[in-house]
């Protein structure tokens, strides 16, 4: 996300992310890189420590799998939980977002 | 098994590391291949992916932080550090952590005793909900014992409240076995008693239901654990053997369990028999009369039935026995209390926990005196480990692992003070075991280390390690990098600001120190004018000796006869001035009192018939006491059996029987409501007789000689130190009577200094005495180390003023001068916290206010003294700087 992340949207993308199907680090970022068009960019070094704590908290679960490359890679799977804590963090979303826009329409 | 989790993990550490040393590799190959892709060559592909995750090991290390272990970890690590950088620091761990032992060690031996005497509960069922039931009558304040009439009808009247109640009458009574008796402190008790508290014997059987509830039945006796061992060698054998109680034939049918050692606390009861076996002895009206008050009640609450509602039950009763029997019961008021409150005697229950509180809060302000003094050596040694606190949070440390780094060290130090504290306050209750009440009831004051006190030390331990170590810690964490590194270790972060906090800890210890070394005053203080009290008596020079030749099996001819060749063969000693006998002492652990009923003052049937304290005593008795008599005269040898029956009253009798005119003359009756009258001969000034705060009570002597009883106290005055006579005293008794148990052999002034006398005055007053110099000390280390701190932090500057030409006087000054500032700041504060505390000491002391200017200013001098004494070091340091010493240092 540029330079600046906005903090605290690094696990909502993660997490809608991980919602289309179960994906490794590197595919989460690049996943998130083309979709926003290059827009965001996700940190790595912020990545995998909010990947273990995700995981701690029960979000998302992982197992070692085969790679489209063929070598083996820890891939991220959302839980039951992650899917309910989507939805807070996208309900969130939506009302900083809708706030922010009123006030840029009529401050 | 959820908090299992991070143990389990720990183990499967190696495990973790290594996945995610795989993770981040796939990453990087990923990355780097996307890189040879877009036409990079292989060396600059690697190293932009690289450079895209950061610095490795920060983030490894954060993700490790988020794994469930990592604080398990991080402690384990942290506690090695802490313990080197302790080892490292001999001379400061050592300080800290004695000061922290010694403020611990002070609370531990508080808290032990308290334990004692109150939190543990009696080895018995349901130990938690048993209450105490004691009656205030209107005459007596303090609630106590309930008459044995009475005492059925609560019992009969309360199973909504209570499960079970029993109670006990205790007396001293001489058990003879094989032509030698002891004198016992036995408990006579309802067939109830061993149910209710659920106890089993621990040889033999203990009193069966029903056995022995009705006078002159049940002649069995159940021994206590350590009388059996202490007579009996501890010998089974002795079951069925029959033994003599005050004369009367009794078989022993069992011991008690050896941790049972009675339900009085502190005292060791010696054995039990029936109530039954009362109705044996001369007839006293226990069975018979509602104000023969003698017998301790026990009730086991109902599960679920709170004090208050087994209280307003009982009152119910209590209004129904008043109306019922209003000549003893009119305006007697039933409470209940739990029984841990409630010792050793009820009347205690109001004020025990008052007594606690004060104790506590002394021993808290001497700890956090302590506590303050590590904060400050601890602050102190953060100024010197600025620099590798910068170096670790360059390393990537955050705040919160510096935080809890030192904090973790702080606990260490608080860990070994309390390992030191609970040593030395062992130590302190052994001392204060020995300072037991001397003679007469065999107390027992069991100060052991039980699993409360493990807890509590170790509670306090902890409370101590973040008390002293959360301020300096949340200071020294808090680090500017780049000023703190770039400066090259030379304390700089927040200077002012820091020496404004450890000025302000000193303040405040000044200020504890103060309010305990006050209270100490205080209480001291009170000690003396205790001594000062008039007791209406001369305990100096007087020695005694207890004997009962009941205990012997003497009748009454003989033990009269005893009586007469013991004062003859008395007087004779060398030594001796004068001798008499008394049924009791003045201030003693026992005391005889009666009804009176003055001729000719008919009372209406609703107002009780006061109450006087009795004594029997022989012709000099008044002599060799040196008590005044203020009109009348004394017993005389011509006072006997058949001649007019004579009483000498105290002054408060004279004039409340008589207060319009010459009580000498006048007649009473204490027997019963009709006679035999017994004519006043004297009146005697007002002794102590149950306690020195005591109001004065009605009190009357006869002669022995009418009024016979066999327990007995010889006293004689001595004309040099009565201790010289002790041997000669005992064998007196012995050459009469090889076989009569003699006891309290004592001075006088031993004696009133007894628990009814001086002795919780000098507990006291010893206790707290020792906590003020303790504070006193503490609070003084304080203020050196500060001051002595900050001096040599001033070096330089003093090196610059001596440079210019400041004397060393002015240097002298500077020091002190800020010494003077803190202590001054804090003798303020702690007057003023002083006079709002020990406000609630006003009950707890004897002769002298709690706002009592002399103390205050006594306790402010002494402070304000050593303080400045101790600067005085410092100071002189200061002025002994040599200004191109000093200014070449730098």
């Amino acid at each position: 996300m540029g330079k600046e992340q906005l903090l605290g949207t690094l696990d909502l993308l993660v997490l809608k992310t991980l919602s289309r199907g179960p994906m490794h680090g590197y595919g989460i970022v690049q996943r998130i890189q083309q979709v926003s068009e290059d827009e965001l960019r996700v940190e790595e070094g912020s990545l995998y420590p909010a990947l273990h704590r995700m995981e701690q908290a029960g979000w998302i679960g992982a197992d070692w799998k085969d790679s489209e490359t063929g070598r083996r890679a820890k891939y991220y799977r959302l839980t039951a939980a992650g899917r309910k804590r989507l939805a807070q963090e996208k309900e969130n979303w939506s009302r900083v977002a809708e706030a922010v826009a009123k006030v840029l329409r009529f401050a | 098994m959820a908090f299992l989790k991070p143990f389990l993990a720990f183990f499967r550490k190696t495990k973790l590391e290594g996945e995610l040393d795989d993770e981040l590799q796939f990453h990087l190959e990923m990355r780097t291949q996307e890189h040879l892709a877009a036409g990079m060559s292989a060396e600059e592909a690697r190293l932009a992916a690289l450079r895209a995750l950061g610095n490795l090991g920060s983030l490894k290390a954060r993700t490790r932080d988020t794994w469930g272990f990592a604080w398990l970890e991080a402690l384990l690590q942290d506690v090695r550090y802490g313990l080197r950088v302790l080892a490292k620091n001999p001379g400061f761990t050592v300080a800290a952590v004695m000061t922290l032992a010694l403020g611990m060690g002070a609370n531990t031996a508080i808290f032990s005793l308290a334990n004692a005497f109150m939190f543990r509960p009696l080895p018995v069922k349901d130990a938690e909900r048993l209450t105490v039931v004691a009656v205030q009558s209107k005459t007596d304040s303090d609630p106590g014992v309930i008459s044995y009439l009475d005492h059925l009808e609560y019992r009969a009247g309360s199973p909504a409240v209570f499960t079970g109640m029993t109670g006990y009458a205790m007396s001293f009574t001489g058990l003879g076995y094989q032509g030698h008796a002891d004198r016992l402190l036995v408990s006579y008790v309802p067939s109830n008693f061993f149910a209710m508290l659920g106890l089993h014997a621990a040889l033999g059987r203990v009193i069966n239901s029903g056995e022995g509830d009705a006078p002159k039945t049940g002649a069995v006796v159940v021994l206590g654990h350590s009388y059996w061992e202490k007579r009996f060698g501890g010998d089974p054998g002795v079951i069925g053997h029959t033994v003599t109680l005050d004369g009367n034939a009794a078989t022993v049918i069992g011991v008690v369990p050896e941790e049972f050692h009675g339900p009085y606390n502190l005292v060791e009861m010696d054995a039990y028999a029936p109530l039954g076996m009362l109705g044996f002895g001369p007839d006293s009206g226990f069975f018979t009369s509602r104000a023969d008050r003698d017998v301790h009640v026990l009730a086991t609450l109902k599960p679920g039935v709170s004090v208050e509602q087994a209280q307003a039950a009982l009152n119910l009763i209590g209004q129904r026995l008043a109306q019922q029997y209003p000549q003893a019961d009119q305006g007697q008021r039933v409470r209940v209390f739990p029984e841990q409150i409630a010792r050793p005697e009820p009347a205690v229950g109001d004020a025990m926990p008052l007594v606690v509180t004060v104790f506590f809060v002394m021993v808290g302000l001497v700890l956090a005196v302590a506590c303050l003094n590590v904060a400050n050596l601890l602050l102190a040694r953060a100024a010197t480990r600025e620099k590798e606190m910068s170096v670790r949070a360059a390393l990537g440390a955050g705040r919160m692992r510096l935080l809890r780094q030192l904090l973790i060290e702080s606990m260490l130090l608080a860990l070994a003070g309390g390992v030191g504290g609970a040593i030395a306050g062992n130590w302190v209750c052994r001392l204060l075991n020995g300072l037991r009440p001397l003679g007469g009831v065999p107390v027992r004051v069991a100060v052991a280390f039980d699993w409360r006190v493990f807890a509590y030390v170790a509670a306090v331990a902890l409370a101590a390690g973040i008390l002293a170590g959360l301020v300096p810690a949340l200071r020294a964490s808090r680090i500017d990098l780049n000023l703190a590194l770039r400066e090259g270790g030379r304390g700089l972060v927040g200077e002012p600001k820091r020496n404004w906090l450890r000025n302000g800890l000193v303040i405040a210890q000044v200020a504890g120190s103060l309010v305990v070394l006050v209270a100490a005053g205080l209480f001291t203080r009170s000690l003396t004018r205790a001594e000062s009290i008039d007791l209406g008596f001369d305990p100096h020079n007087v020695l005694n000796v207890g004997f009962d030749p009941v205990l012997q099996g003497y009748d009454q001819p003989r033990a009269e006869a005893f009586f007469r060749e013991l004062l003859r063969r008395a007087r004779t000693l060398p030594g001796v001035e004068s001798a008499s006998l008394a049924y009791s002492i003045p201030l003693g652990i026992y005391n005889d009192g009666s009804r009176v009923y003055a001729e000719g003052q008919p009372l209406p049937a609703s107002e009780r018939v006061p109450g006087a304290g009795l004594n029997c005593v022989s012709p000099d008795y008044f002599t060799t006491l040196r008590m005044h008599m203020l009109e009348g005269r004394a017993f005389t040898d011509a006072d006997t059996s058949t001649s007019q029956p004579v009483a000498i009253v105290n002054q408060t009798m004279a004039a409340r029987l008589w207060p319009h005119h010459d009580a000498v003359g006048e007649r009473f009756t204490y027997k019963s409501a009709s006679g035999p009258y017994v004519t006043v001969v004297g009146v005697v000034h007002d002794p102590k007789t149950t306690g020195l705060l005591d109001v004065p009570g009605m009190f009357f002597y006869v002669p022995q000689t009418q009024n016979y009883k066999s327990t007995h106290v010889l006293q004689v005055r001595t004309s040099g130190p009565p201790e010289s006579l002790t041997a000669a005293f005992e064998g007196l008794v012995r050459d009469l009577d090889p076989n009569m148990p003699v006891y309290d052999l004592m001075t006088m002034e031993q004696s009133v200094g007894g628990a009814n006398g001086y002795f919780l005055f000098k507990a006291g007053a010893a206790f707290t005495g020792a906590l003020g110099g303790l504070g006193l000390l503490l609070a003084i280390v304080g203020v050196y180390g500060v001051v002595s701190y900050t001096a040599s932090r001033r070096r330089h500057e003093i090196g610059i003023r001596m440079a210019l030409g400041a004397q060393r006087g002015s240097v002298f000054g500077l020091v002190i001068r800020q010494a003077a500032i803190l202590v001054g700041a804090g003798v303020c504060i702690g007057l003023l916290a002083a006079l709002a505390c020990t406000r609630i000491l006003a009950s707890l002391l004897v002769g002298v206010s709690s706002y009592d200017p002399a103390t205050y200013a006594g306790g402010t001098v002494l402070l304000v003294a050593t303080a400045l004494l101790a600067c005085y070091i410092p100071a002189r340091r200061a002025t002994k700087v040599d200004p191109m010493v000093a200014l070449r240092y730098e």
